[in-house]
């Protein structure tokens, strides 16, 4: 062999071993594996085993978008906090829906010592964000009963969806809010609150489900980035508005038998 | 029908790419065909780079071999991904600096260049979807602009037995913007993460 040929192939050679992880072969490749995949279910499979007391504590945050940094703050924040049960993301992890953004937006969330839940945001849902999100966290639609509260996760970017009439599910949501002996309360998490970007043909009967069954206690959504309490439906549910990332205010929520408290504070 | 319509975003590329080439070869038609200035100075296969996790490439040469633009179609296979992705992409190369090496080898370290890289499926638009208000979204997932600095080995290995030139090996290290945005004002995001290396090989004219 000629030289010059044997110093190329030495040096494509140790190229090649160098730099493995540098190599990229599309924005949109998804090939989640291990602790990238089935997410969801794996918190709540450990939430749903921990110790049960009398008081919920809720952490919130949600709208990553490209606060990476700031969403690091936060868990670092959590971890300091002795009396959180979980967290729950109220969506838009991934800014671009790039695969890529949902791998960054998990990396931090795996550093949480308590079990998280991440909802699907609009954001997550552009390019090939669905099959990112079925991968890595699962089902749009989902939901479980946590200390006598059911909580139901509901994907409602329905604009994501060309207001097909589908988004938000209102059948499955009235199907998981008939009343059973699993639950007395309930809790919806969703990222799109009612306005542009949630069917405006299905706001009414949103309100309408929430109510039916007098058991829904508390709403609480992401999007619109700015901490907030409302009470839109008839019957007064709170609808708790979840600080963005940015803003460095966590939102923790904490149900102790018919009240819940409801509090902002800075990480 | 669905890639047709998306083909035709690609049209002004392909546009650019023609008048290009007219430019530059009105002036010096090769005397063997009355066709052959419409034959590619090159032919690529790549490896990465973020266009693919293999891309064909063909391209031209101007401004005496400074200045190249390809076209390549890439291809990431299902298992890879957990869907095949089929993607096109145009880039322009500076090459700024040649060392002659030998009479064989010639080194080309500083290959400046700029691509746009398309996927193709309906998920992956260029334009808004009607649906959407206007400027919903500031990006679009179909149409993907980057830079990278490439590097390349150009030899004459094939010169004497084919009828090619030669034959070089190159590299590329690049990202893009989507990725750059991302990056900005997060530290704790791995430079690593955010680029593209891609190495092939080009046989010439």
């Amino acid at each position: 062999m000629k030289t010059p040929f044997k110093i190329v192939l030495l040096f494509s050679t140790m190229f090649l071993i160098s730099c493995e992880g540098l190599f990229d072969y599309s924005p949109y490749k998804i090939d989640f594996e291990g602790e990238n995949k089935d997410v969801n279910a794996t918190n709540l499979d450990r939430l749903l085993r921990t110790y049960l007391s009398d008081t919920i504590t809720i952490a919130f945050t949600g709208d990553t978008h490209n606060y990476s940094d700031e969403l690091g703050y936060f868990v670092d924040k959590v971890n300091t906090l002795p009396n959180i049960d979980f967290v729950i993301h109220v969506g838009d992890i991934a800014d671009f829906g790039l695969p890529k953004q949902y791998l960054w937006g998990n990396s931090y969330l795996l550093n949480l010592e308590v079990p998280y839940l991440v909802t699907i945001g609009n954001h997550d849902l552009v390019g090939n964000g669905l099959e990112a999100y079925n991968l890595m966290f699962g089902d749009l639609d989902f939901s479980f009963v946590y200390q006598d509260i059911k909580f139901v996760f509901l994907n409602t970017n329905s604009l994501e969806f060309a207001y097909n009439g589908n988004v938000p599910n209102l059948d499955w949501l009235s199907q998981q809010l008939l009343p059973s002996e699993d639950f007395s309360r309930a809790v919806i998490v969703f990222h799109m609150p009612p306005g542009i970007g949630f069917d405006p043909a299905l706001t009414e009967g949103f309100y309408q489900i929430l109510s039916a069954h007098n058991n829904v206690i508390m709403a609480v959504h992401g999007h619109s980035h700015h901490f907030e309490v409302y009470y839109p439906t008839a019957d007064s549910i709170p609808f708790v508005n979840v600080n963005g990332v940015e803003h460095r205010m966590m939102t923790s929520v904490k149900i102790y038998r018919d009240e819940i408290y409801v509090e902002n504070e800075a990480f | 029908m669905k890639y047709m319509w998306k083909m035709r975003h690609f049209s002004h590329w392909f546009l650019l790419l023609c008048l290009l080439v007219i430019v530059n070869n009105t002036q010096a038609q090769s005397p063997q065909g009355k066709y052959d200035w419409l034959l590619p100075d090159y032919v690529k296969l790549q490896f990465a780079g973020g266009i693919g996790f293999l891309s064909a490439g063909v391209g031209y040469t101007f401004v005496h071999h400074r200045i190249d633009a390809t076209f390549f179609y890439g291809y990431v296979p299902k298992g890879i991904s957990i869907d095949d992705l089929h993607s096109v992409s145009l880039q322009f190369t500076a090459k700024l600096i040649r060392i002659r090496l030998s009479e064989n080898y010639q080194l080309l370290p500083l290959n400046f260049g700029w691509f746009l890289h398309h996927t193709f499926g309906s998920e992956y638009w260029i334009k808004l979807p009607s649906h959407y208000p206007p400027e919903y979204y500031w990006w679009s997932p179909g149409r993907n602009a980057g830079v990278f600095n490439g590097a390349e080995l150009k030899t004459k290995w094939l010169a004497s037995k084919t009828p090619a030139s030669g034959i070089a090996i190159y590299t590329r290290l690049g990202t893009r913007g989507l990725y750059l945005a991302s990056k900005v004002g997060n530290s704790s995001i791995p430079i690593t993460d955010i680029i593209e290396l891609g190495f092939g090989i080009a046989l010439y004219r």
